[in-house]
């Protein structure tokens, strides 16, 4: 029997290579063998995992995982831009997916109806504006890519591994509270109220937090309007004007 | 497990079936109605195949259905194929998925089902009864069907498909703000996200939102119109201008599906209309006085006279929308903006402001003046439309200078003409 601890590390270092291979890089090549190896890296990462209550359970979240996973890497590694945003989306749909699997039914849609249906479909008006023809190359390949590479596939290992808890000492208590009970989570999390629960906390206990949050956005909202007005006016002094100040004019 | 599962699917057979079928003969309906506008006789000859039997042109909708789906289906070249393909499913995804929250009815009665199926009874006439949060469902799922247009547009590769799709997200993200704003009203009015506890909350005061909140109705209905992209709002598809927009390059099969999606997109949004506005299967003296939720005293007279008002109610408002098709002619693109920015915003801002107010202070002024308080909130309600319609009128903020402008060059073709 292999040590947990081994193939987590051993899958780490894999998915770190194959993303560096599957990156758009100025040098096409090796993708399909970078594919394959994140591919591996994934089953050995998913095999660490707990089993959950049921195989149904399990299916749907396997399913939903690989979806989501796969997608995220997809929106990193296509050469389109148009097409990294739709599997950005589809990533999305598959956080909202998990989120939905563990009962948190707001917050799975508000991630559908924020990031998918407001900021992403703004997001693709602009790429499909921006470049309708001739992408430049230098659009098209990432830079440092190896670093890129190492980073995120850093933080997947990372966060499985703490999620997963195969670095503990014997004996000591796991680093995240154990999870909530039954009662407990029918009272917090599948009550049918939750939404109003949530609303009553985040305009409660963290209303300051909310407000700054707001504000922040205000500030980027005025910012954005006053850039725009400054270019017209620069450009306009002797711009087109509606002859606003004599009349209809015949020509 | 395995009952509920089947309840479950039977629903959604009832639903999709049900749906389909109405938006086929629907576009018969409008048919109708466009000739009964225009004084034309309209389709009238497809019967039964082979005999002469004509039934009032009823087998027209099959007919076309049978032909869209058997015609030949030419895929330009030029097109991006992944995207091309799949833009029509998204859309049709996206227009179909909204029906798994709505109710077509409120609950079957008790003990129809034996104990051991363990059915979570009353049935509640609707697909997904367990998710509370209904009203949100509905603006995502309206947030993924705009991709749909979007990808069919940039897929086609061709310009007159692809301002369809540009001027089609433009209009649903800016008319999704009003929609939110009318939904908002409601929503705060009732305490909940759930469809079924918005037409109870109407049901047992017996006020409807309609009365309650017209301003939020009337903001409601131009952005669900928008939504829908329906006359006098179909700039996504302006023939005049863009051919047929975003299903420009489509044929056969996924030409149906995608001008099914927009049938689909329209039953939608008056069902939505019949729940958050007309009461849901609420009408006075008949189905009131037997409290919905508990569902203990719904016997089957009183089951299916809801079903069968909710459905009228939500064909009523189906034939608004057809009718209005032929009242307006359609906005230009600017004067569509600033409608959704400039007048519906601050209307459906205003609703939310006093419908706040009243939800919060109603009980002390109903207390203060000895009158239910629901009578001063339909006041109030009312009031507010006259004096923000006023305020609109006199402000005027779509108005736009549509003078000929002297400062550009006059093209060289005019130049005569101009001297």
């Amino acid at each position: 029997m292999i040590d947990p601890r081994h193939l987590y590390i051993l899958a780490t270092v894999l998915a770190a290579l194959g993303m560096w291979r599957l990156l758009p890089r100025a040098d096409a090549g090796g993708r399909l063998g970078g594919a394959a190896l994140v591919a591996v890296a994934l089953g050995l990462f998913a095999a660490g995992l707990p089993g959950l209550s049921n195989w149904i359970a399990d299916c749907v979240f396997y399913v939903l995982a690989a979806v989501t996973i796969v997608a995220a890497i997809c929106t990193v590694t296509f050469r389109n831009p148009v097409y990294c945003a739709i599997w950005f989306g589809l990533s999305l749909l598959g956080t909202a997916g998990l989120l939905l699997l563990v009962g948190a039914q707001f917050l799975a849609i508000a991630t559908v109806v924020v990031y998918a249906g407001a900021i992403l479909v703004t997001f693709l008006f602009v790429l499909m504006l921006a470049q309708p023809e001739g992408r430049a190359s230098y659009d098209r390949v990432s830079f440092e890519s190896l670093l890129a590479a190492v980073a995120s596939i850093a933080i997947l290992g990372l966060l499985t591994v703490a999620i997963a808890g195969v670095f503990q000492r014997s004996g000591e208590s796991t680093a995240f509270p154990a999870p909530p009970q039954s009662a407990e989570l029918h009272q917090k999390v599948l009550h049918p109220l939750h939404t109003a629960q949530l609303g009553a906390e985040l305009f409660g206990r963290w209303l300051i937090a909310v407000e700054v949050a707001g504000v922040l956005l205000l500030v980027a909202l005025v910012g954005a309007a006053v850039i725009v007005l400054h270019a017209r006016s620069g450009r306009q002094s002797s711009g087109p004007q509606h002859p606003q100040s004599g009349g209809p004019q015949q020509w | 497990m395995l009952a509920q599962t089947i309840e479950a699917l039977v629903k959604i057979g009832l639903v999709l079936g049900g749906v389909m079928t109405a938006s086929a003969y629907l576009v018969l309906v409008e048919r109708w109605i466009a000739a009964w506008v225009q004084d034309r006789l309209g389709p009238n000859r497809v019967g039964i195949p082979l005999t002469n039997i004509r039934l009032w042109g009823l087998g027209q909708p099959i007919a076309d259905g049978v032909k869209l789906m058997l015609k030949g289906e030419a895929v330009p070249k030029h097109v991006d194929k992944p995207l091309y393909y799949l833009a029509p499913a998204v859309v049709f995804l996206g227009a179909i998925l909204v029906f798994a929250v709505i109710p077509f009815g409120s609950v079957l009665p008790r003990g129809i089902f034996p104990e051991s199926w363990q059915l979570h009874e009353p049935i509640e006439l609707v697909i997904a009864p367990q998710l509370d949060v209904g009203m949100i469902y509905v603006l995502a799922v309206g947030g993924i069907a705009v991709y749909g247009v979007v990808l069919g547009g940039w897929g086609s590769n061709n310009k007159y498909s692809f301002f369809g799709a540009i001027r089609s997200a433009a209009q649903l993200i800016s008319y999704e703000i009003p929609l939110g704003l009318g939904i908002l009203g409601v929503v705060l009015a009732t305490g909940s996200l759930r469809l079924d506890a918005i037409i109870a909350q109407q049901a047992d005061s017996g006020w409807w939102n309609i009365v309650q909140q017209p301003l939020g109705f009337l903001v409601f209905t131009v952005a669900a119109f928008a939504e829908a992209t329906r006359l006098p709002f179909d700039l996504p598809e302006a023939e005049q201008e863009l051919v047929g927009g975003y299903h420009t390059e489509y044929s056969g099969i996924k030409l149906m599906l995608l001008l099914v999606s927009e049938f689909l997109h329209m039953i939608a949004a008056a069902f939505l209309m019949v729940v958050l506005f007309l009461g849901g299967w609420h009408i006075w003296g008949l189905t009131d006085g037997i409290d919905s939720p508990g569902g203990e005293l719904v016997t089957w007279p009183v089951a299916v006279l809801r079903v069968v008002i909710m459905l009228a109610k939500v064909l009523a408002v189906i034939l608004f929308f057809m009718i209005a098709r032929w009242s307006w002619p359609r906005f230009r693109f600017d004067q569509l903006m600033q409608i959704a920015w400039r007048v519906m915003i601050p209307w459906g801002l205003a609703n939310l402001g006093v419908v706040a107010i009243m939800i919060e202070y109603g009980d002390r002024i109903g207390a203060a003046t000895g009158i239910d308080w629901r009578i001063w909130m339909a006041l109030i309600g009312f009031a507010t439309l006259i004096i923000v319609w006023a305020a609109t009128v006199i402000a005027d903020p779509s108005r736009t200078d549509n003078r000929p402008r002297r400062d550009l060059p006059v093209p060289s073709f005019l130049a005569d003409e101009a001297n």
